[in-house]
């Protein structure tokens, strides 16, 4: 069986600095992976090289077999995936709706123009991802942290992705918020979507993957269950610093 | 879209307003007018390229430049009857800028708009080195066919052009490429990280633009039957344009037609008291004051109003 997506011996630097450094891993459909690792280990970096926003030193990227490692960001959207961004970036001035809209959008000038958008699938989502009908038509600007976690969830559904790249999805929210998130992502796994998660808060994210990998400094230092991981003494000198 | 019936109200009553003018008005305000129409198409120009997406055009004298010398040059120089040379100057204006400005729509922020600028300049200079016996030179080209007689009619034919230009804009941007636009504006990356292709909408964006801009400068040099390299490359064009656009309120389209009007005006009204070139000081000022009283410019202080109204009526 072909993995969901696969990364190989990917490497990313910044100058001198090795983000990324020959890391390989992969999920397949309908896994969850955690992805965890101490600040500037290079968890976002990872992110936005599988997105096509950064653009790697070596190393490929497959999705369901096909190698995407050259595609622009909008056209590895279109093959399946999308992420989430550590700090949420809505569109600020226009209303939930509308933020929708964008995801929603076909990439095709014609279409855009000619076509109607689907105010019907706009409301579907906004609802589906716990926004409230009274959510809907507010400009962005009025809502919590957790209405915009929600908010970049919609968008990233609304793009079609059936992977789901989600970076520190609790950050910057209460713990009410964060049981409303984590249910969400139960339910979405539930419905065979397929994850890569980012998280510090260990505990919140424990239920929600499937597999866990550690990295340090661009490497994979890690890898197999939640507490196997958490008990590696690698990750464990990672975490303290040492 | 989402057209309402009072849409068609209040269009149908910007096109009778502008089409009564002739009858309300003196010949010479007539005159006054007409360059209020096309610098109200310039500021519309200017709107759908610059006014949503956030990328600040310095460079729109250089696409109107385009049109109005390629038209000018065809007929003056090649014969080339006007109802061929003004689609050719359109065509010319959004091929030659495209791929002049390309390049530079993909950098961001205030470097766009230094290129751009840098581009009109380098045109102003073209024009006086680069086969002088096409261009005129420094002194440009006088005795261009003009499309019309007299106030009234130029007045006729460039109101009409306005209103059809702007329709168009409006409507276009009530679409979702619009609302795309509008997002490019807020976060461009967000909206690749969306799926949607960012070259594309700006290159759409800049065409759109493009577009008003060669037709505008195409019809505005048959108006005056002459063109001269500095009146056309100059910064206080650029200027009045920008100006318009922003006490207008940018990306509304109708703004920008609407701070054109203001702007003519007022500096017409300043004239007897400030002749030379000080006048283009005052409108700095103004502008200031609008922006800083009103960031979204006339229009919202007029919506506001309206909504005002609206809510005492209930
Ligand atoms: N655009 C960039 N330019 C230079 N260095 C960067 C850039 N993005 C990230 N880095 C560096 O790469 C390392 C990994 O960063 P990042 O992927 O954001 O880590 P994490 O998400 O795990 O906290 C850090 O040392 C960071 O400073
Ligand atoms: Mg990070």
């Amino acid at each position: 069986m072909t993995a969901a997506l696969e990364v190989r011996h990917l490497v990313k630097k910044f100058g001198g600095l090795t983000a990324t450094d020959n890391l390989s891993f992969s999920v397949s459909t309908g896994e969850s992976l955690g992805l965890i690792g101490p600040n500037g280990a290079g968890k976002t970096t990872v992110f936005s090289l599988i997105m096509g926003e950064l653009i790697q030193n070596a190393g490929t990227i497959h999705l369901d077999g096909v190698e995407i490692s050259k595609l622009s960001t909008a056209q590895r959207i279109k093959k399946g995936v999308s992420r989430t961004y550590q700090v949420p970036r809505p569109f600020a001035e226009l209303t939930v709706r509308e933020n929708i809209r964008v995801g929603l959008m076909p990439n095709s000038v014609r279409q855009m123009v000619f076509g109607n958008s689907d105010k019907a699938r706009e409301t579907e989502l906004a609802l589906s991802v716990g926004l409230s009908e009274a959510d809907i038509e507010r400009n962005v600007g009025e809502l919590s942290m957790g209405d915009l976690r929600k908010l970049e969830f919609a968008r990233t559904l609304a793009t079609g992705a059936k992977i789901m790249l989600l970076d520190e999805v609790f950050a910057g929210l209460t713990s009410g918020e964060i049981s409303m998130i984590a249910e969400l992502i139960q339910d979405l796994r539930d419905q065979g979507f397929t994850f890569v998660m980012v998280s510090h808060d260990l505990p919140a994210m424990e239920p929600l993957v499937d597999r866990t990998i550690a990295i340090e400094r661009g490497a994979l230092i890690a890898q197999g269950s939640f507490a196997s991981v958490l008990a590696d003494e690698t990750v464990r000198a990672a975490y303290l610093g040492t | 879209m989402n057209l309402r019936w009072y849409h068609f109200l209040l269009w149908a009553a910007f096109a009778a307003t502008l089409m009564l003018m002739p009858e309300l008005v003196s010949k010479g305000t007539l005159r006054t007018m007409i360059f209020a129409c096309y610098l109200a198409i310039f500021a519309v120009s200017w709107d759908l390229l610059s006014g949503r997406t956030g990328y600040i055009s310095f460079g729109h004298p250089f696409l109107i430049g385009i049109g109005a010398y390629t038209t000018a040059i065809l007929s003056k120089r090649f014969d080339v009857p006007l109802e061929l040379s003004i689609p050719i100057a359109v065509v010319v204006t959004m091929i030659g800028g495209l791929i002049v400005l390309l390049p530079a729509l993909r950098i961001k922020g205030s470097y766009f708009a230094l290129v751009t600028l840098a581009y009109m300049e380098l045109i102003y200079q073209l024009t006086q080195v680069v086969r002088p016996d096409l261009t005129g030179g420094t002194r440009g080209i006088s005795g261009i066919e003009t499309l019309t007689r007299g106030a009234v009619n130029g007045y006729y034919l460039a109101a009409t052009l306005l209103i059809i230009l702007t329709i168009f804009s409006w409507a276009l941007m009530r679409t979702r490429i619009g609302t795309a636009l509008w997002a490019i504006g807020m976060n461009e990356e967000s909206v690749r990280g969306s799926g949607l292709s960012t070259t594309k909408l700006k290159c759409f964006a800049f065409l759109a633009s493009a577009f008003v801009a060669g037709l505008g400068g195409a019809f505005y040099v048959h108006y005056l039957g002459s063109i001269a390299p500095r009146a056309l490359f100059d910064i206080n064009f650029l200027f009045t344009i920008l100006v318009a656009v922003l006490i207008g309120g940018a990306g509304t389209i109708i703004g920008p037609v609407m701070g054109a009007f203001f702007l003519v005006f007022l500096l017409e009204w300043l004239r007897p008291w400030l002749p030379g070139a000080e006048r283009y000081f005052i409108y700095g000022l103004i502008a200031l004051v609008i922006y800083m009283y009103e960031p979204k410019g006339i229009i919202r202080i007029f919506s506001n109003l309206l909504g005002k109204l609206r809510g005492a009526n209930k």
